[in-house]
């Protein structure tokens, strides 16, 4: 009689079957399962830690910092190493200040040496009128600012420099480490320096944009996944960094497949299939951004002087420049064809009497011919990233020992709650209070893995430290509610559990409350093995708050009146 | 064993004064500052760095060789350190160049089993130092805001907090002596300490200044309670240490789950001196504190 109003207390609270539900849903999304090939098998992942495999994780480096610099200075410093003599500016006119303008700045200057348009095309910093009185060069150079300072640095540097134009201002990205100090000095020689914001701290930090750093990311993640292997996972971590995980590798093979070099090939058809050497990536000199004009997306790139010389020379042999469109461009990335188009006529005529350096392959007008475009500009690279990457990191587990780490990990488990179940025993001397209590713990184990399994986490040692910790203080909030149900010793009445059961709640939901916001540091800074660990503390801790110990508090009180 | 404790950690708290329970601690604290100071004085850092945050290249490997051979073998590779465990080697090296690294795996790799690489850049360290020690001091921010939030008075809160800075403190302080490396691992072991230390000082708290009753017999079920809870985690912890640590003398092919051993020895040592900052330090404040405002000792 009391026992089915007991029941039926149980059957009609909403939490109870939500905890039901949850635990079903969690043992379908973890999927155990036996069959005799496979043994034991679920659906979790396991981090490389505990599968076998090595990671990497590098670091870009770079600046980003907003500059000025006097073009009276500027100019010389990077025509002077051009055309190897001194050089005298006579009148700098347009705008001149350091933010960004449409309006250009003009350069007027003399030289006593022999300046021809080659060397002011090379020097690649604006068009440029050339006039000659005897020995003396007169130079109308119209050019800006922007590119003054980016040439500047890029030739100081031998490095890219990329300047972004943010509304007024500019910002050069430099993908090559370099201090602050030393581009101050670097500044200083030019009349220039590092602008500073309005209270006076400089524009400058280390690393790349955000952009760059996927790019990046994006361009390791195409060459890695384009060799066929397993699935290499190329993640961003912070700002800087990117981790690169290889399941099942060992780290000399993962470190010798970042090392190797893409193999890109520019071939041009002779004769119906077949087709002809022209270069390989190492020609290329230069990849732009992705632009639209002309109805078109093109990717830009620019070819060094033997590349350039050679697609010259074989565009002539072939005939290509008569009959581009029988002698179609194509180009390969690790033999894989990636790009064919023809020469366009203009092109075409122009190969006859000069090579070309500045190039564009265009994909066409829509969407999917813009990601074209953009694979195009990942491709072209072959694998060369945009920055100077450093490894910082790098770790291996035999698959082997991973499988002995889980095996043990997960006897510690085994064996710490047989203790748990012990010393509670042995405080209540009651398996009506014992059964229920490590079905909790046990119910919270399951659903941080369902959890793990629904959201595809990996459960690497650390994490699995999280679950512990979310266990333990899951168990200290059992013993809470015990307690605070028997205060005093005896099974109170309905009142008064209520109002017990409130309380042993305050404190709990204070406890988790303290915990949640102590790990959210770590969830948030986002810095490697940690951040796993705290995620899994944190939803260990809201699931056994929300959803396991509730149902315990009113499990517990049928449970002892049952017993009475 | 349990109650026995909770018992004389009863009639202990009864039969003294609220100054002679709060000092126990506060030397313990002190001497674990000490300790530390030292340290830090010597080596700029309060407890000694571990590879994730100094940077080095630590290998284990499963091998017969005898550590002196290995040592022998690998001294060209700025070898800090060479030691077994079992039939595990682990080898720890200094910063090197990246040939040399490379060299090194590929040595290693062909030549032993089971192996396990961690490498961390100099300069990674650094970072991940300066991340660990913000991750710290904001962890800490955050949890003592949430206790101020919960009882909004200054002393029972300022009690709590101090509790939980000593348990971390004397944790390191222990780290030091015993010689257990700051490592992610241990990071860990001390944020976690602050989810444990602060759950046995909220439930004394509530119970103390919310319930009906004399502080003492407030105190003594709040003990009972509180005490239980520490030692289930104790008994959870004290199993997955030696699982995590000493199976290979069982079966030698085991290994050391460093990670897990880490972890379980800091909060063992860190529960511990939980046990006499919440039962000391933390109760004796409060008591205080509450005979203070009432005199009587009783609540209405």
């Amino acid at each position: 009689m009391r026992e089915e109003e007991v029941n039926k207390g149980l059957k009609s609270d909403l939490r109870v079957w939500l905890l039901i539900a949850a635990v079903l849903f969690s043992v379908v999304m973890i999927h155990p399962w036996y069959s005799s090939e496979e043994g034991a098998t679920t659906d979790l992942n396991y981090g490389l830690d505990l599968e076998g495999g090595s990671w990497l994780q590098i670091r870009l480096q770079g600046a980003v910092a907003q500059l000025d610099a006097d073009i009276s200075q500027t100019v010389p410093a990077i025509i002077e190493s051009v055309i190897g003599s001194s050089i005298d500016v006579k009148s700098v006119t347009g705008h001149t200040g350091s933010g960004y303008s449409s309006v250009g700045t003009t350069v007027v200057f003399t030289t006593d040496a022999y300046v021809s348009d080659l060397q002011m095309d090379l020097a690649g910093i604006g068009e440029s009128d050339i006039s000659y009185s005897g020995n003396t060069s007169e130079i109308i150079l119209y050019t800006n600012k922007q590119t003054l300072i980016t040439q500047y640095l890029s030739d100081s540097l031998d490095a890219e420099v990329i300047p972004l134009s943010l509304g007024d201002s500019v910002e050069y990205e430099i993908r090559k480490e370099i201090s602050q100090e030393d581009l101050q000095v670097l500044m200083s020689a030019v009349d220039g320096s590092i602008l500073t914001e309005a209270d006076g701290t400089p524009i400058y930090r280390e690393g790349v944009r955000t952009e760059t750093r996927d790019l990046t990311r994006d361009i390791l993640s195409d060459k890695l996944n384009s060799l066929g292997l397993k699935d290499i996972p190329v993640r961003t971590v912070g700002e800087d960094y990117i981790l690169i995980d290889f399941a099942g590798t060992d780290l000399t093979t993962a470190k010798e497949i970042v090392e190797r070099p893409g193999k890109f090939e520019i071939r041009v058809q002779t004769q119906g299939n077949e087709t002809a050497h022209v270069l390989y990536g190492d020609g290329i000199e230069k990849v732009g951004v992705v632009t639209f004009h002309d109805g078109q997306w093109h990717t830009p790139f620019t070819l060094n002087e033997e590349g350039a010389l050679a697609l010259q020379k074989i565009a002539i042999e072939t005939g290509a420049t008569n009959d581009p469109n029988s002698h179609w461009l194509y180009m390969y990335l690790d033999d894989n064809e990636i790009y064919g188009a023809p020469l366009s006529y203009s092109a075409a005529t122009r190969l006859t009497e000069v090579p070309i350096y500045s190039w564009e392959a265009s994909s066409g007008p829509d969407d999917d011919s813009k990601s074209e475009a953009e694979q195009l500009q990942i491709h072209l690279r072959a694998g060369a990233l945009p920055v100077n990457v450093v490894l910082m990191g790098s770790g291996q587990v035999d698959a082997a020992l991973g499988a002995q780490f889980k095996k043990q990990t997960l006897f510690a488990g085994l064996f710490a709650l047989l203790a748990v179940a012990l010393v509670v025993f042995r405080r209540y001397g009651k398996k009506e209070i014992l059964l229920p209590m490590v079905g909790t713990s046990i119910c919270e184990l399951i659903m941080i893995l369902g959890v793990a399994a629904t959201i595809n986490w990996q459960l690497d040692l650390p994490a699995i430290a999280g679950i512990i910790a979310a266990i333990g203080t899951g168990i200290d909030h059992l013993v809470i509610i015990t307690d605070e149900v028997l205060y005093e010793g005896k099974l109170p009445s309905k009142k008064v559990y209520l109002e017990r059961i409130a309380k042993a709640f305050g404190i709990i939901f204070a406890a988790a409350a303290t915990t949640t916001i102590a790990m959210s540091p770590l969830v948030v800074m986002g810095f490697g093995a940690l951040k796993g660990f705290a995620i899994t503390t944190i939803i260990g801790v809201l699931i056994g708050v929300l959803i396991a110990r509730p149902v315990y508090g009113k499990v517990i009180k049928v449970v002892l009146d049952e017993a009475q | 064993m349990g109650s026995i404790l909770t018992e004389y950690l009863d009639s202990f708290i009864r039969g003294r004064d609220d100054k002679q329970l709060i000092t126990i601690p506060l030397v313990v604290l002190a001497l674990s500052l000490l300790v530390s100071l030292v340290v830090f004085s010597s080596t700029g850092a309060p407890v000694k760095l571990g590879l994730e945050f100094e940077g080095g290249t630590m290998i284990a490997f499963e091998t017969q060789e005898t550590a002196g051979v290995l040592e022998q073998a690998y001294s060209d590779y700025s070898l800090d350190d060479a030691r077994k465990a079992g039939d595990r080697a682990i080898l720890q090296f200094g910063p090197m160049d990246n040939e040399d690294q490379k060299e090194l795996e590929k040595d290693i790799i062909s030549k032993y089993s089971n192996v396990e690489i961690k490498q961390i850049g100099a300069l990674y360290g650094k970072e991940l130092q300066s991340q660990a020690l913000k991750a710290m001091v904001l962890s800490f921010i955050g949890m003592a805001i949430v206790v101020f939030l919960i009882f909004r008075t200054a002393v029972p809160s300022i009690a709590v907090v101090l509790s939980a800075v000593s348990d971390i403190a004397i944790a390191i302080g222990f780290m030091n002596i015993v010689g257990i490396e700051l490592s992610l691992g241990t990071v860990a072991a001390l944020l976690m300490l602050i989810g444990y230390s602060v759950d046995s000082d909220i439930l004394l708290t509530t119970r103390v200044l919310k319930r009906r009753g004399t502080v003492n017999e407030n105190i003594g079920r709040a003990m009972h309670t509180g005490l239980t809870m520490t030692t289930t985690t104790l008994a959870a912890l004290v199993v997955m240490y030696i699982v995590s640590t000493f199976s290979y003398l069982v079966t030698s092919s085991a290994s050391q789950v460093n990670l897990l051993s880490d972890i379980s020895i800091v909060l063992i040592f860190g529960l511990v001196a939980d046990i006499m900052n919440t039962w000391l330090l933390n109760t004796g404040i409060l008591r205080w504190h509450v005979n203070r405002s009432n005199p009587r000792g009783r609540r209405a």
